[in-house]
């Protein structure tokens, strides 16, 4: 059995009338990158600000090792080093000045310091910018000098809130093999995301939280494995479905689900889709209903999400 | 104690980031004490400065006051923006002690106070000794110094609590606006207290007569003039507005940020 080194006991947060974090219990266990999916708004942030001691839970606390949040304030903040949502940066300083200081009071020896610095802002791509304000900087470039705090740090355990929003996809992939290597290192990594492709290449375990509650959590092939219906059938038809085609649908042998994107965009969830395809196929034939595209898929970290909030992740976002 | 220097070096070294607004205060500092020379001298009666020599050297030390002041000011403004911004979110969420970051961060205000104000200070002893040829003692520099210090930090701590416990910039200047009036016309630093218990309401005199900055800058004409004579309650006045403020925004902050 692995240790946790977090662990969540009904934490709550409410702001006025609403429940930002509800009940939350969950264990994080040491050196895992654990993914904390879930839409804008589902409480990510707002429990990453209490597990750093930066917000005060209403109900419950947590466990950062073997300090209290609630009473061990600045012990549980020993262990833990965070790359914010949005970078928390003055403007009129610079990425060496920032970035030199965070190591510092973070208790790193000046040449180690000054090493880690330089390895940070070159892999970061920031060197040649290391002197100028961040105030030119781009939102990416500014990320970056946010995530690079942590990667000089080195915590014990690392919480990183959308690290790779506003990055282009070859910094993404730069900076998740980082993250990678930092759990290799022995941190324990909690990232928190709405980009489900992130959470599942990144993750060992995912959390998913909706409306401040935590609704499953597993390992990605795990979560998707618990959908009745693993394999999708995801089909674009060149006119509209009627609700009567619709229900004789779900009624084939197999299908356990239908979501219904757009009218005319299905996902049917069925087992051993390879069998069923043909069925299918012959099902829109007969009802005339001409196919545009039509692909066989596992489920993504989206179905999971849906599955368990019969909503998409967008969805669930302007809701 | 090496958290605490590092705090305040940053807070430190971000003051001297602000290279126009330096360079606009000093600006201004110097036309103050040049509008004073000229102008000031010739308008204010003779009878009121008599111990003084001119109205120009009596403010001179009072100059020294308003730039530490305005200087030692300044941290209000960016803990109040960091707030605003959630960038007081990094600073709670860092593997430091709240306390050790709270003092580092009232200290540092006020010894930008004091390091700013230092260059006026030596202006000052200058223009007083060509006025008055008195020379002040080291112990009586080193009080001087202390005493500003004192003034510096207990101005940080009172912009540090008005900064967190104003939600908005435009409250935050507000407020700076209502406690420079009240702490600078109802004290010494522009007046003799002879002018103000003579014009302004009897409160207003009392408080004129406790306030920090009066005792600041009479401390500073005591041994800068050779008048008022020195009295010891002039340095615990300084001393308790200093330590107070510190302790009160200290908690304020150890507080207040954390929601």
């Amino acid at each position: 059995m692995p240790t946790p080194i977090i662990r969540i006991q009904n934490l709550t947060k409410k702001f006025g009338n609403l429940y930002a974090v509800d009940h939350l219990n969950l264990d994080i266990y040491d050196g895992e990158i654990l993914g904390l999916l879930g839409p804008n708004g589902a409480g990510k942030t707002t429990t990453l600000l209490m597990l750093t001691t930066v917000i005060k839970p209403t109900e419950g606390t947590a466990y950062i090792g073997p300090y209290d949040i609630t009473h061990q304030t600045d012990k549980s903040r020993t262990l833990i080093g965070m790359a914010f949502q949005e970078p928390k940066l003055l403007w009129v300083s610079t990425p060496w000045a920032i970035l030199d200081w965070h190591a510092k009071i973070c208790g790193l020896p000046t040449n180690e310091r000054k090493k880690r610095v330089k390895w940070a802002l070159e892999e970061l791509e920031l060197w040649n910018d290391r002197h100028k304000t961040v105030h030119v900087f781009s939102g990416g470039m500014r990320k970056r000098v946010e995530i690079a705090k942590i990667l000089i740090q080195r915590p014990k355990i690392a919480i990183v809130d959308e690290p790779t929003a506003q990055i282009d996809i070859v910094g993404k992939h730069k900076i998740w093999n980082m993250l990678r290597d930092l759990r290799d290192e022995g941190s324990t990594i909690l990232l928190a995301t709405n980009e489900l492709y992130e959470a599942d290449v990144l993750s060992d375990r995912v959390a998913i939280i909706h409306k401040g509650k935590l609704l499953v959590c597993d390992e990605p092939k795990k979560l998707k494995d618990t959908i009745p219906g693993g394999d999708v059938i995801e089909v674009v038809l060149k006119e509209n479905i009627t609700q009567e085609h619709l229900a004789e649908l779900k009624n084939t042998k197999r299908v356990v689900n239908i979501l219904t994107i757009k009218p005319n965009h299905l996902k049917i969830y069925l087992n051993q889709a390879e069998e069923i395809l043909p069925q299918i196929t012959e099902f829109f034939m007969k009802a005339q209903i001409p196919i545009a595209t039509i692909q066989m898929n596992e489920p993504s970290l989206d179905d999971v999400f849906a599955h368990y909030t019969g909503l998409t992740i967008e969805e669930a976002q302007t809701k | 104690m090496k958290t605490i220097l590092y705090v305040v070096e940053r807070d430190f070294k971000y003051f001297f980031r602000y290279k126009w607004w330096i360079a606009g205060m000093i600006s201004m500092n110097l036309a103050d004490l040049l509008i004073m020379a000229v102008v000031y001298t010739g308008m204010v009666s003779q009878e009121i400065t008599q111990q003084y020599v001119s109205y120009f050297v009596f403010f001179a030390p009072g100059l020294t006051i308003t730039a530490l002041f305005a200087a030692a000011f300044m941290i209000g403004r960016e803990i109040n923006m960091e707030v605003r911004r959630e960038i007081s979110h990094y600073m709670l969420s860092l593997p430091i002690k709240r306390w050790e970051l709270a003092i580092g961060r009232v200290l540092a205000g006020g010894f930008r106070g004091l390091v700013y104000m230092t260059p006026l200070l030596i202006t000052t002893i200058t223009i007083t000794h060509v006025f008055t040829n008195v020379v002040p003692s080291p112990l009586q520099l080193l009080s001087i110094v202390a005493a500003l210090l004192f003034i510096s930090i207990g101005t940080s701590g009172l912009s540090i609590s008005l900064a967190i416990s104003t939600t908005s910039f435009e409250k935050y200047i507000t407020a700076r606006s209502v406690v420079y009036y009240v702490l600078f016309f109802c004290s010494t630093v522009f007046y003799p207290i002879d002018l103000i218990q003579s014009a302004l309401p009897q409160t207003l005199a009392l408080v004129a007569q406790y306030n920090p900055l009066s005792a600041g800058a009479d401390l500073s004409r005591a041994f800068l003039l050779g008048y008022p004579p020195f009295s010891a309650f002039m340095f615990l006045d300084v001393v308790a507005f200093g330590l107070v403020f510190a302790l009160v925004a200290m908690l304020a902050y150890m507080k207040v940020t954390q929601k």
